[in-house]
């Protein structure tokens, strides 16, 4: 069931049926084999595009969830520009890298679909590294030519994948967040209006245009269908990224990825919110909002009882801080004075989480990007998750247990 | 439905905001401004408002309009 891949150390698997993991337990698919497996991309014109992505509740997989129907629906008329954020600036998932190395032309055909429904001829791809875009350079001069792709490296942190970021530096400028809140789809690329979108959402939209909705409906939850890309990470004997169908239940995906009895989980990634682990929890939007969950960019983190839960969520606090941009005052303090607050409840102090949740209040909302918010989130939903970590701390000034770094920080 | 909107990465926290609107914008303990009061403008907040805009050194602020339904702005004043 799970195979290790050629490229990474990461492992990939699946529950149920592979859709977007299809044929690639041998390797990248080419263009010939890649059309054996999924087959060609029929022609839909952009309202029944929008149709079938609204029948099945297609979100988007880049951590915001928003409705592909709605955005494809928003675009507006003009110059209209397509774009894959491969960016994938998360250093817990991989989910984006794995598609984009071992199944590019699901993606390229998925920007295709949505391309041809919006007639736009450019189609733009951002990523951050310059080996995955030697693959998906030869990926491109594959495929018949027609379409406009374009592969962009663009540098810089975690701020730096944020939509607005990707098409400022596509635009030519810096990839970091603008001041003024615009609409990609209303002002994008060079100012043309723009589709952007995850990788996996355009795998998404071309294993749905393939299977048809009845197909791509036969699994998943009740509100959203389909599978989804799943990352496992930290304390699990196999990290990777898991396809599962929507709905599956935590306990079902962490029994695949061999996980040791779990001490804390987060979900959604480093933007995300740590839950209680209750292994019947639903993997879908809606069922982990439930738990004051967040689905994201789709991260699991897992994190065992051999390490200091409060060292490990103090670590990933100082290296959110360090990925602000420093563009913006509440960020640029508050995430530092946020690590401060977490090192005192570390050590023990007595009330020492109230000016952690005090400062949390005074970043969120207050900048040009949700680095401030997401950041907040995670280490405050951290602090209440792991409550009896917080008590033991406060006893004895320690929990005895070494930090050992189970939450990955940075590949590169 | 005008409101105020920060550029937070223009703002340096000069803090001249707060004197203009001292009800509407309060300081952080960094200096950057909270607006905490984000209610419906007549015609004399909008005056004020555009003071403010108007001393900011770093040009943070803006006035923006907000699109409403016709009608609803009458019955959008926070309740106190």
């Amino acid at each position: 069931m799970t195979a290790a891949t050629q490229m990474t150390p990461l492992r990939f698997g699946y529950l149920g049926e592979p859709r977007l993991l299809r044929g690639i337990e041998n390797g990248a698919l080419d263009l010939p084999r890649h059309r054996n497996v999924h087959g060609g991309i029929p022609d839909l014109n952009l309202q029944q595009l929008i149709d079938m992505c609204h029948a099945v509740s297609l979100a988007g997989r880049g951590g915001a969830g928003f409705s592909v129907a709605i955005k494809l629906a928003s675009v507006r008329r003009g110059h209209r520009v397509v774009v894959i954020n491969a960016t994938e600036s998360e250093p817990a998932s991989f989910k984006d890298r794995l598609l984009m190395t071992l199944s590019p032309h699901l993606v390229l055909d998925g920007a295709e679909v949505v391309a041809t429904a919006l007639r736009s001829r450019d189609i733009h791809i951002a990523v951050h590294e310059e080996s995955i875009a030697v693959g998906l350079r030869h990926a491109v001069a594959e495929r018949p030519r027609g379409l406009r792709f374009r592969v962009h490296v663009i540098g810089g942190g975690f701020v730096a994948g944020e939509a607005r970021s990707v098409v400022r530096a596509l635009s030519g400028g810096e990839a970091l967040p603008p001041g003024r809140r615009t609409l990609p789809t209303d002002k994008g690329v060079d100012g043309h209006p723009t589709f952007l979108s995850n990788a996996e959402t355009f795998a998404q939209i071309a294993s749905l245009v393939q299977m048809g909705v009845a197909g791509y409906a036969s699994v998943g939850a009740h509100d959203e269908r389909g599978t989804t890309l799943l990352t496992v990470n930290g304390a699990v004997e196999k990290p990777g990224v898991y396809e599962v169908p929507l709905g599956t239940s935590l306990g079902a995906l962490l029994h695949s990825a061999g996980s040791h009895p779990v001490a804390g989980l987060a979900v959604g990634g480093y933007h995300g919110a740590w839950v209680t682990p209750r292994t019947e929890m639903p993997l879908s939007r809606a069922g982990l909002s439930k738990q004051g969950g967040v689905l994201g960019a789709g991260v699991v983190l897992v994190i065992d009882d051999s390490t200091c839960a409060l060292g490990e969520l103090a670590r990933i606090g100082s290296w959110l801080s360090h990925q602000s941009a420093r563009q913006c005052g509440p960020c640029m303090f508050g995430l530092p004075a946020l690590t401060e607050d977490l090192v005192a409840i570390i050590r023990g102090k007595a009330n020492a989480e109230r000016p952690l949740f005090r400062h949390a209040s005074m970043v969120s909302g207050r900048g040009a990007c949700a680095h401030p918010d997401g950041a907040a989130r995670f280490l405050t939903t951290g602090i209440t998750a792991l409550a009896r970590d917080v008590d033991t701390h406060r006893r004895h000034g320690n929990c005895g247990r070494p930090l050992l770094g189970q939450l990955p920080i940075d590949r590169r | 439905m005008a409101r105020l909107e920060i550029d937070w990465t223009r703002c340096e926290a000069h803090g001249l905001c707060a004197q203009v609107l001292p009800n509407v914008i309060t300081l952080d303990e960094w200096g950057y401004p909270m607006i905490v009061q984000h209610k419906r403008s007549h015609d004399d907040d909008l005056t004020e408002q555009r003071r403010a805009v108007g001393v900011c050194p770093a040009l943070a602020l803006r006035v923006t309009r907000e699109p409403t339904t016709h009608g609803q702005a009458r019955h959008t004043r926070a309740p106190r």
